[in-house]
Order: structure tokens, then C-alpha cells, then sequence
């Protein structure tokens, strides 16, 4: 199996004008595309947005001072006076008001229109989709954050925003509320969101979580991961392709009639489709990165996750792999199916968001788009740049692993039986 | 060891081999001779289990060999008609791989490799991509890539096509010295009739996918022991005089090219007195007159009515 493996590697390896096309093309294309709709998106009227929020205000305001004496005096040991000074102090800064503020800000309002809502009522419209999501001020919010902030200990309530389903409209509104969290930690000079005081990052998932801290996903990010992914199915249609080579040249026969396996054959393209794919994905990530700070300060888990998704998509990728090997073993005319491959290949670069950002395109082509392994690669990733939260990403990636057996199988079930290829 | 019985194919309907019945004993350096299109690659491949035939039997050392192809590809190495070879890999790389298909592992497949490459005379350019190579190179390699696990029987289909004099020699020694030195089994075929009246012991003649002749060089010499072959030069040539030979009891057939004349005639034929005759007559000079031995060229012209190469 292994000189199956290294055959293919070197094959692949010493087409130079393959490697360029699939290493330094996408390369190219990200600066030149973050160029591109960086500009798009500067101008002022060619991307236009209609957030739908709903505000649920919970906290009582004019309890706020009490409740926020009480708990100096009771839990963090404050002379009753003492208490009552430092509230004082404190309630000068009104988060709900700040909240409402931000919302209602030139630079907010003409993205997003604010609801204020009952929670059920609220909660219905989310539903039913008339409302893009819900932001939930909780009771005792506003004494809860300004009693972390006098006291330094973790809050214990936090905004909560609510969204029926991810969509692109409902990570913009994300932003947006992140926007007001990172304002108000200003307010409260906390000098790093991202200091572990106890705020969960998670991506609102269909039921009520907690919004805390999260990475910004730039067009940069975007653009070399859809790349990489879409550079990774042109790694495929090679790897396919020069399976009609050894078709064509009778290599294929010879090996045959050596006596050897046929699903050794198909097994060295899925295994050399593995290592080329990471190989080549990883190569547009950290050249990418080291040219234009892509990722800048993240940790090593980041990197090991980013690593683990990649050869995810691999496998993935290694199970398209087989079907198109398989078809073109089938297949009378060499040049129609490499046709076809280069077809699929564009089909699922455009869907999967390749050759221009996902949420450009309608939302029923968007969610046809998931469904793409390059698609679903870069909504995983898209998640994991963000929140970093392993949780949020193992249900796509059992999706992913669902997708390396589906192909498989496919790809299995469509090699051809002994004497049966072209 | 190996035989067909009444094997043939057909391809949508049309039948390109038919009702072939062929044996090699053990040791033996048979020719498959035939033009293009003549049906030979397609009996090399129902032979070495590549293509299934459509009716009729192959056999190695009485196992059928079409239910169980293992039986054949353990034994044989084949050298297709194509460069079955990965352009961008080494000759030494390409050799590994093929070597790794045979199963062959470690010492045993450097050393496989390394007699392979010294065999075909490509040591030295081991480490060349084969896409560097030149046309007899590449060939030789083709060669070196069947015989790595010491194939008993070595089916070679057309190996020479298209290489310069050097490397067609030095393929022919090299198969002369497998069959005579190693005692391998060769099929070989070919459109060069030269090639295979060198190398083998016995010849097939395949044309429109029939065995129409099959036997020794001599025996098959034999078809043609009741004709005689004259070549004839002459100062000029007409149209009459022409005529006037074929008319000639005994005379088959004529070719004229430019001044000279082939005659083809019964044993017998007393043609030497009616020429000088014919050309007295016509005022013709004649500037030279032998008779040829007949050639397999002959035999497959007799038998067919064309040339190898038509």
C-alpha cells in the first residue's frame, strides 16, 4: 500500500505546474479578493443589511441601586455607608442605557431595528422568522455586571441572545451585540474581553446561551480558508485525473496483471489524497498567516483544532476522491470525465462559498452550500475562529465524518469489479 | 503448459478474433505475426487475463485459466504495446513500484531491480525521469518492468514499434538471451517479420483475427516450395511486353516497379528462355535476372494476397 501511496505523491509532487496552481494560486487570490471585497464593503451603498432585534428588558432599573447596596454590605463585606457611596458611584453607569444607546446609534441603527418585546411574544416572532433574533436583559443584570466590576468577581448573569438558527444575518446581529459588550467593557475599563472572568463563548445554537466572548471573522480569514478548501477539490480532480493517465498509458492493466488488488489502487488514491489535501490546505493557512497576520495571538489549541478540521476535510475529500477515481475507471472517455469532475469542482466551489463570500448568495443556496464538504468546512471553521469552543463544532464535524463514510461507500460501490473497467 | 481452444472476441457484435487455437510448451519462443489490425493485441490480452473471451477456452497446465487468471498472471510478465510507465517517476522508481505490485519486498526487490536495469542496459540512468528518456529507452524499461519477478512465460506485444535501430537490437538480444540462457516461455508479437523469424521457434499467422498458417519457419517455407520468386531488371519497360509475361504459363503474379519486374511462377516454369524471348521481341534489354529464395514476407504475401505493412 505504501509505494501505492508514494507513487501517487511523487506523481502529484513533481507536476510543478499543478503544485502552483493548487499552492500559490490561492494565495494570490486572497490578497487579491481581500482586496477586492474589502472595497465592496467600504463603499457606502453597495451592501445594505435589515437586522431585526428583539429587545427583552427584564431588569428593573430603579432596583438596581438597592439591590447592588445590599449585595456590597452582604457579600463582599461593605460598610452600609461605604455600600451606599459606591452604588452611587456606580449606577452613573446604566448598561441598559448604554445598550439602548448603542442600538440606537447612527452607526447601529442603520443595520439593525429594535423591538421592544414581551420575551413570549418575542420569542414567537424569532420563530416564526419575522425577527432575526432576541436579546434578553435578565433580571439583575444591571446590578449583577456593576457589582462584578466593583468587586472584580465573575458576573453571574449575562445577556442572553436568542436565535431560531445560525444564519449569516444572525452571526451580523451577533456582531453587532458584541460591538455593545466590548463598548460596555469599556465603560467598565475592563482593559481585556478576553481575560477568563467566567463568560462562556458560545455560538447561540437554535436555544437560549449565553453571547460572551468572541474573535472577530474577517474577510481574510474567510477567503483563505474558502480557498484552501476550494484549491483542496482541485487536489481532488487531479488526484482523479491521473488515474485516466494510467488508464490511458495501460499502467492501470499492467498493475492488474500483476495480480495485484484493485482496491490497493483505490485505497493509495484516498490515502495520497489525504496527505496531499493537508499538505496543501496547511500550506495556504500558515503562508497565508505569516504574510498577512491572518490569525493573529491565537493559542495552540486554535491551531491544533484548525489542524484537526483540515484533516477531517481530507478524509472527506479522499471519499470524493474514490468516487471520481471509480467513475473514470468506468468511464469510456478519459476527457469527459475529467470534465465532469472539473464541473463538480466548480459546483461545489461556488456553493460552498470558493469563489465569492457564502452569504452573498440566496439563503436556499446558502443552505445547499452547508451541504458541501467545502461548505461545511468553512462553517466549522468559521465557528472555531470565532468562539474556539469545541463544542460548537462536533456536531458539523460528525457530519463531516458522515460525509468520509458516505463517499466511501459510494466510491466503493461504483469501482469497478474485477475485468470491468475500461 | 499454455493453450487456447477455439478462443474468440467480439466487439459489439464484430468479431475481431475467431475460433484461435494456439499452444506454448515450456521453454518455446513462439511468433504471433500479423499486420495491424490483424487481431494479435487482443489475443495477447484474453491470453494475460486482461479481457475476457467470448467463447473458447484458456488453459495453463490444464487449469482454466479465464475462471481463475491467477493461474497465468503468477507465471508471466507482459510488455504491452504501450509504454505502460509513469512518465514522472525514476526508472528506478517506476521499477520499485511495479516490483511492490509483484509483491516483492526489501533486498529481494532491490536485487530484482538492480538485474532488471542491468538487463535492458539502463543502470546507468537509474535515476532519470523516464519523460527524459529517449523512445528506445522507454521501450527497454517496458521490458525491465515484466520481468522483475522472473516471469516463466514473457508476452511481449509489438516491443519494438518506433525505436531506432540500437535499442531494437538490443531488445531482440535481450529476449533471444531470456528464452535461450533462462529457458523463458516468449510469445512474441510483431508486424516485423524479421524480428520474429530471429527470434522464434515457431510462427502463428494472424489476419482478420484467424490463424491462417501456423508452424515451424521451415514448414511454413513450405507453402511456398511450388513457386518460384524471379526478380527481373531491364533497360526499359512497355505496357506490351508486360502483358505478353503474364501471359506466361505458369507466372501468378506480376509487381512492376520502375525497371524491374517480380515474378512469381510455378516450379517449373521453363521462364528463363521464354524472357530472353520476350525481350528480343519487344527490343528490350535485360540487365539482370535471379531467383530469390522465398521469404515468411512471401508466405504471408501468398497467404493473404498483402503486405505485412498494408
Amino acid at each position: 500500500m505504501r509505494s501505492f501511496i508514494k507513487k501517487d505523491l511523487l506523481i502529484f509532487l513533481r507536476d510543478w505546474k499543478e503544485l502552483l496552481t493548487v499552492l500559490l494560486l490561492p494565495i494570490v487570490l486572497v490578497v487579491v479578493l481581500n482586496f477586492a471585497f474589502a472595497g465592496l464593503f467600504d463603499s457606502d451603498d453597495e451592501v445594505t443589511m435589515d437586522l431585526q432585534l428583539a429587545v427583552v428588558n427584564q431588569d428593573n432599573e430603579s432596583e438596581v441601586l438597592g439591590q447592588l447596596k445590599e449585595r456590597l454590605v452582604h457579600d463582599a463585606a461593605f460598610e452600609e455607608q461605604e455600600a451606599k457611596a459606591v452604588a452611587e458611584a456606580a449606577g452613573e453607569i446604566q448598561p441598559v442605557q448604554l445598550l439602548s444607546d448603542y442600538l440606537e446609534s447612527d452607526e447601529v441603527k442603520e443595520w439593525v431595528t429594535v423591538h421592544h418585546l414581551e420575551e413570549k411574544a418575542a420569542a414567537e416572532k424569532v420563530k416564526e422568522g419575522d425577527l432575526d433574533g432576541m436579546l434578553i436583559i435578565p433580571q439583575g443584570y444591571t446590578a449583577d455586571s456593576l457589582y462584578a466590576n466593583i468587586t472584580g468577581e465573575p458576573p453571574t448573569s449575562s445577556l442572553i441572545y436568542k436565535i431560531e438558527e445560525e444564519t449569516t444575518t444572525s452571526s451580523a446581529l451577533q456582531q453587532f451585540i458584541q460591538g455593545f459588550i466590548e463598548q460596555l467593557n469599556y465603560q467598565f475599563a475592563i482593559q481585556e474581553i478576553t481575560d477568563g472572568t467566567g463568560i462562556e463563548a458560545a455560538l447561540p445554537n437554535g436555544g437560549l446561551e449565553d453571547i460572551g466572548t468572541a474573535y472577530d471573522f474577517t474577510m481574510t480569514q474567510y477567503f483563505t480558508i474558502a480557498l484552501g478548501a476550494l484549491f483542496a477539490l482541485f487536489v481532488v480532480a487531479t488526484v482523479a485525473m491521473k488515474t485516466g493517465v494510467e488508464i490511458r498509458d495501460h499502467i492501470f492493466n499492467r498493475i492488474l496483471l500483476a495480480n495485484s488488488h484493485p482496491m490497493r489502487f483505490l485505497i493509495g488514491k484516498m490515502a495520497a489524497a489525504v496527505c496531499l489535501i493537508v499538505l496543501q490546505i496547511l500550506f495556504v493557512l500558515l503562508v497565508s498567516h505569516f504574510m498577512m497576520g491572518v490569525f493573529p495571538d491565537r493559542s495552540f489549541v486554535f491551531w491544533v483544532g484548525i489542524l484537526l478540521m483540515v484533516v477531517l476535510l481530507a478524509f472527506v475529500l479522499s471519499g470524493l476522491a474514490a468516487i471520481y477515481t471509480a467513475v473514470l475507471l468506468r468511464m469510456t472517455s478519459i476527457d469527459a470525465a475529467n470534465g465532469i469532475f472539473m464541473l463538480a469542482t466548480l459546483l461545489f466551489g461556488t456553493l460552498g462559498g470558493g469563489f465569492f463570500p457564502i452569504y452573498m448568495l440566496p439563503d436556499w443556496l446558502q443552505q445547499i452550500g452547508v451541504w458541501t464538504p467545502n461548505g461545511l468546512f468553512l462553517a466549522i471553521l468559521t465557528e472555531w475562529i470565532q468562539f474556539e469552543n469545541p463544542s460548537t463544532i462536533v456536531r458539523p464535524s460528525m457530519f463531516m465524518i458522515g460525509f468520509f463514510f458516505l463517499f466511501t461507500f459510494i466510491g466503493l460501490a461504483l469501482f469497478p469489479k474485477r475485468g470491468k473497467a475500461q | 503448459m499454455l493453450e487456447t481452444i477455439n478462443l474468440s472476441k467480439s466487439f459489439k457484435g464484430k468479431k475481431v478474433v475467431q475460433d484461435l487455437n494456439l499452444y506454448l510448451a515450456d521453454g518455446e519462443s513462439v511468433g504471433l505475426l500479423g499486420p495491424n489490425g490483424a487481431g494479435k493485441s487482443t489475443t495477447i490480452s484474453m491470453i494475460s487475463t486482461l479481457i475476457k473471451p467470448t467463447s473458447g477456452r484458456i488453459t495453463m497446465n490444464g487449469v482454466n485459466a479465464i475462471d481463475k487468471p491467477g493461474e497465468i498472471r503468477r507465471v508471466s510478465g507482459v510488455v504491452p504495446q504501450e509504454l505502460a510507465l509513469y512518465q514522472e517517476l525514476s526508472a528506478y522508481e517506476n521499477l520499485k513500484f511495479f516490483g511492490s505490485t509483484y509483491k516483492l519486498r526489501g533486498k529481494e526487490l532491490a536485487k530484482a531491480i538492480q538485474q532488471a536495469l542491468e538487463f535492458v542496459g539502463l543502470d546507468d540512468r537509474k535515476k532519470d525521469l523516464v519523460r527524459t528518456y529517449s523512445g528506445g529507452m522507454k521501450r527497454r524499461l517496458n521490458i525491465a518492468s515484466a520481468l522483475l519477478h522472473r516471469p516463466q512465460i514473457l508476452i511481449l506485444d509489438e516491443p519494438t514499434v518506433g525505436i531506432d535501430p540500437q535499442s531494437r537490437n538490443h531488445i531482440l538480444e535481450a529476449v533471444r538471451a531470456l528464452n535461450q540462457q533462462e529457458g523463458t516461455t516468449v510469445l512474441y508479437t510483431s508486424h516485423y517479420m524479421e524480428e520474429v523469424e530471429q527470434l522464434c521457434d515457431r510462427l502463428y499467422i494472424m489476419d482478420h483475427g484467424k490463424v491462417i498458417a501456423a508452424g515451424t519457419k521451415e514448414e511454413l517455407l513450405r507453402i511456398l516450395s511450388t513457386e518460384d520468386k524471379i526478380k527481373v531488371e531491364v533497360n526499359k519497360l512497355d505496357e506490351a511486353f508486360v502483358e505478353q509475361v503474364k501471359t506466361i504459363e505458369g507466372v501468378y503474379k506480376i509487381e512492376v516497379t520502375e525497371l524491374q519486374l517480380k515474378i512469381i511462377a510455378a516450379k517449373g516454369t521453363s521462364l528463363i528462355s521464354k524472357l530472353v524471348h520476350l525481350t528480343e521481341k519487344h527490343q528490350i534489354q535485360l540487365l539482370n535476372f535471379h531467383t530469390e529464395t522465398p521469404s515468411l514476407e512471401d508466405v504471408f504475401l501468398h497467404l493473404t494476397g498483402r503486405t505485412l505493412r498494408d
